[in-house]
């Protein structure tokens, strides 16, 4: 059983009388790229709004890395090392593309070294993202798709040792879905992060991924290796057998 | 900036300090409420314009001021004195920020506009219950040339202030805050400091400037120094300037200090009226203010337009 | 304190004062409620219109004689029509220009600002700054031992009707539930088919003939002046986060709590302190119960 990275014990979070997300216990390691799969309401992007801090449990708690970060704020999830995006692109609008990957990079205590460092930083990121054509246009005035690979790029600026993505490969077709899963692997090799990804495109996620966990009604429905989980008889009654193969 | 803006701003900053040798009292008195409006609105405009947060302060900070001056003066050196009303001003902003800048826009600006009621009636009723009567005697005031320079100064450090905060990383954050604050807060950013350290910069102008202005009344109490058409001004220069770029809340000064002197002339009774008038105008037909007219409409330096929170 | 038990009419006078003014809080605060909770945006004119309100009851009431009550629905009607026209040339301008929620938001306090001082402006211009007042019913009345103001009972009354008549309007009629429906639930109202066009500026224009009704009722136990708009303004926000945005009946709750508190808290310390205690009651709410106190 490798180190973890990231911890939740038994979390549970309520909005008004309905249960978002109940009793989920789930580990990720440092350097593995998980999938979560799962219908739409089931909690997905609960669970990352409460590992990036964004929501409270209201009961459980979270670790990262040995340390309690139950009920912290999220910049303080940020600061540790966890980094996200958002399914629906939050990028600064009417900032530049460059200056919204900046900003991850921008703070003192991120930067630790100058000025000219966190140039060649964000220029190294646009590069790796593919958007250094488009460094000084609106981060608005993209396309929803470009918009997910700048947030990307946001989120790594912030140097995070758990990247969390929602839903990144949405309205891609199947082979840009795959260039985006190799871009995310490749990410993961060659920052040694860990990676948690959400998407609907079970298909591309599958190949890619060391390991899937499947939520549904917020809970914890299967957790393993996507072969495993792939011939599991209750998420194929849950979920898989809605989306053929 | 460019080296010829430089110069022509520091050419007009002499030409200014030098004006109380040479110009009426009329004309000095004009200029030093422009350079009031301007040291206001330059100061809102650093924190209001960039995170969106309306703060509606500018009345308490100034009155804070006032009364601090009225406490010190005579006893302390001018610079003292107007320093002391930076730091009242300062503190309150700190007080405040922490019991309210956690709330969302709209909380924020009506608790923030009735702090300046709060304060007034607070120290009515300490004065009353200390010394049995109400309002203070400014003795000792300095000349008017010198309450020109301070004010003066005041206005160019509170330019200079917006000008550092603008290109630094503080800025950044402020606008980040302005654009979505929710985002910014998962990308490392303690929103809530920094929220609260901007607010407290943006208080230290108005406080000095309270301070300073103060002594051109003989007798000051708390109804006439934390009086809400000061923190109107102050958003109408800077709205129908334009908060976002520097050169706005200046502009918004000079054009507002110009019409408030005809307005008052020719239509005593209605002009507060106009005014009201021309601020929602203003936001509903320029919204970006006088500058956009200007220059083209750029992402250079920035409006902020999205969303805050998810 | 002893006294204050050792007396029942100053006990029951403290009582009835602060349900009093509570109920008026809660009228106003559902006015405030109404537009916020349906158009999101919160009119910090809003203290300006009771201020109207108050005016128009009390310029008629001095120029024909007649019983101020008359004058009630004519304030409401008035505010309301004000409410229609601003609505539909200021605000719907508004949310045209504006890229997003946050940004109207903004825009709209600066707006309601201008606003705000327009109408307090205009106010000392016809009437002056001063305090001004009329006598309406100032008979004592006597309940078992204990003495009331005439006009202080019946504007109790008329503030618990109205409280109690406008949660039940909305709870029962067509139209309540469209309002209703469309505040706690806006997509879902737009998917059934209510219609925002017309219910936005009937709910702004309603919150204002809310406002014009508190400031009626209290232009019949108080004195007005131009300048009492902005204590209400900010109580009525309080009563709203109190009882929870969004809502009536927590507005209504909240609003004859927070009466009760000043009524008392006030007799203890200094009628001055009164703003200083409702900030107080305010930045604590917001520490600890933010969602209101009614919220699960």
């Amino acid at each position: 059983m490798p180190e973890t990275l990231v911890e939740l014990r038994d979390l549970t979070i309520r909005f008004g009388g309905i249960s978002a997300l109940s009793h989920v216990t789930f580990r990720a390691g440092p350097s593995e790229l998980v999938g979560i799969i799962g219908p739409n309401g089931a909690g997905k992007t609960t669970l990352f709004n409460v590992m990036s801090g964004i929501a409270p449990p209201s009961a459980g708690a979270i670790s990262f890395e040995g340390i309690d970060l139950t009920g912290r704020p999220a910049h303080v999830f940020n600061r540790i090392g966890v980094a996200r995006t958002f399914q629906t692109a939050r990028v600064f609008r009417n900032l530049s593309v460059r200056e919204n990957v900046q900003f991850g990079l921008r703070f003192p205590w991120r930067r630790g070294g100058r000025a000219a460092d966190a140039q060649a930083d964000t220029d190294r990121l646009l590069e790796r993202l593919g958007l250094i054509n488009q460094a000084r246009a609106l981060a608005g005035s993209l396309p929803p798709t470009r918009q997910r690979l700048l947030e990307i790029a946001m989120a790594l600026a912030t140097n995070p040792r758990l990247l969390l993505l929602d839903e990144v490969a949405a309205g891609l077709t199947q082979s840009e879905a795959e260039g985006v899963a190799s871009l995310i692997r490749s990410i993961r090799q060659e920052r040694n992060i860990s990676v948690i990804w959400i998407e609907h495109n079970v298909v591309t996620l599958m190949r890619a991924v060391d390991r899937v966990m499947v939520l549904h009604h917020g809970e914890v429905l299967a957790d393993g290796l996507p072969n495993e989980v792939a011939q599991d008889r209750a998420v194929i009654d849950a979920y898989l057998g809605e989306t053929a193969e | 900036m460019r080296t010829a803006t430089w110069i022509i701003s520091a050419a007009l900053i002499v030409c200014l300090a030098a004006l109380p040798s040479v110009a009426s009292t009329f004309v000095l008195s004009l200029t030093l409420s422009i350079a009031m409006y301007a040291g206001l609105a330059l100061s809102w405009s650093m924190f209001s314009g960039a995170t969106g947060y309306v703060a509606l302060s500018t009345s308490a900070f100034f009155g804070l001021g006032a009364y601090t001056c009225a406490i010190l003066l005579g006893s302390w050196p001018w610079p003292i004195v107007v320093a002391g009303g930076a730091v009242a001003a300062a503190l309150s902003a700190l007080i405040l920020g922490l019991c309210v800048l956690h709330l969302r826009g709209t909380y924020f600006a009506i608790l923030t506009f009735g702090v300046s009621e709060l304060l007034k009636n607070l120290i009515m009723y300490v004065e009353k219950s200390e010394f049995g009567t109400v309002g203070r005697l400014m003795m000792g005031a300095p000349s008017l040339s010198v309450i020109y320079w301070t004010v003066l100064a005041l206005a160019v450090l509170a330019a200079v202030i917006y000008w550092l905060v603008a290109r630094s990383d503080f800025g950044a954050a402020l606008r980040a805050i302005g654009s979505d604050e929710g985002r910014a807060s998962t990308l490392g950013l303690n929103v809530r400091n920094a929220k609260i350290a901007g607010f407290c910069l943006s208080a230290i102008i108005p406080g000095a400037i309270g301070a300073a202005m103060s002594v051109r009344w003989t007798y000051i109490e708390p109804q006439i120094v934390f009086n809400p058409f000061i923190v109107f001004q102050t958003v109408l220069v800077a709205t129908i300037g334009g908060p976002t770029r520097l050169i706005g809340p200046i502009l918004g000064a000079v054009v507002f200090g110009l019409l408030q002197e005809t307005l008052r002339l020719n239509f005593a009774n209605y002009y507060l009226i106009f005014l009201g008038v021309l601020l929602i105008l203003s936001v509903l037909y320029v919204p970006n203010g006088l500058v956009s007219l200007f220059s083209s409409n750029r992402a250079r330096p920035l409006k902020r337009a999205s969303s805050k929170h998810a | 304190m002893a006294a204050l038990f050792a007396s029942p009419s100053l006990f029951a006078d403290l009582i009835v004062n602060g349900l009093l003014i509570g109920g008026l809080y809660a009228i106003i605060a559902m006015g405030l409620n109404l537009q916020y909770g349906m158009l999101r945006i919160l009119n910090i004119a809003h203290g300006e219109f009771l201020m109207i309100g108050a005016f128009i009851t009390y310029t008629l009431k001095v120029a024909t004689g007649a019983s101020p009550l008359w004058f009630l629905p004519v304030s409401a009607a008035a505010m309301f029509i004000f409410g229609l026209l601003l609505h539909a040339t200021i605000f719907r301008r508004l949310s045209a220009i504006s890229p997003n929620l946050d940004v109207m938001e903004e825009k709209s306090l600066i707006v309601g600002f201008g606003l705000l001082f327009i109408l307090q402006n205009a106010a000392v211009l016809i009437w002056g700054a001063d305090l001004h007042g009329y006598d309406f019913m100032t008979g004592s009345l006597h309940f078992g031992g204990v003495v009331f103001t005439a006009n202080r009972l019946l504007v109790l009354v008329l503030a618990v009707l109205f409280s109690a008549g406008l949660i039940l309007g909305l709870r029962f009629t067509l139209l309540g539930r469209a309002i209703r429906a469309m505040v706690q639930a806006p997509l879902g109202a737009m998917l059934v088919g209510i219609d925002t066009g017309t219910l936005h500026p009937l709910c702004f224009g309603l919150g204002l003939a809310l406002a014009g009704v508190s400031g009626s009722l209290l232009s019949m136990i108080y004195l007005i002046s131009p300048d009492m708009g902005t204590p209400y303004l900010i109580t009525a926000l309080i009563v709203i986060t109190l009882g929870g945005l969004g809502s009536l009946t927590g507005s209504m709750i909240g609003g004859v709590l927070l009466g009760l508190v000043e009524s008392f808290g006030v007799y203890f310390t200094d009628p001055s302190l009164k703003i200083l205690l409702s900030y107080s009651v305010f930045v604590l709410v917001l520490l600890f119960r933010p969602r209101g106190l009614f919220a699960r």
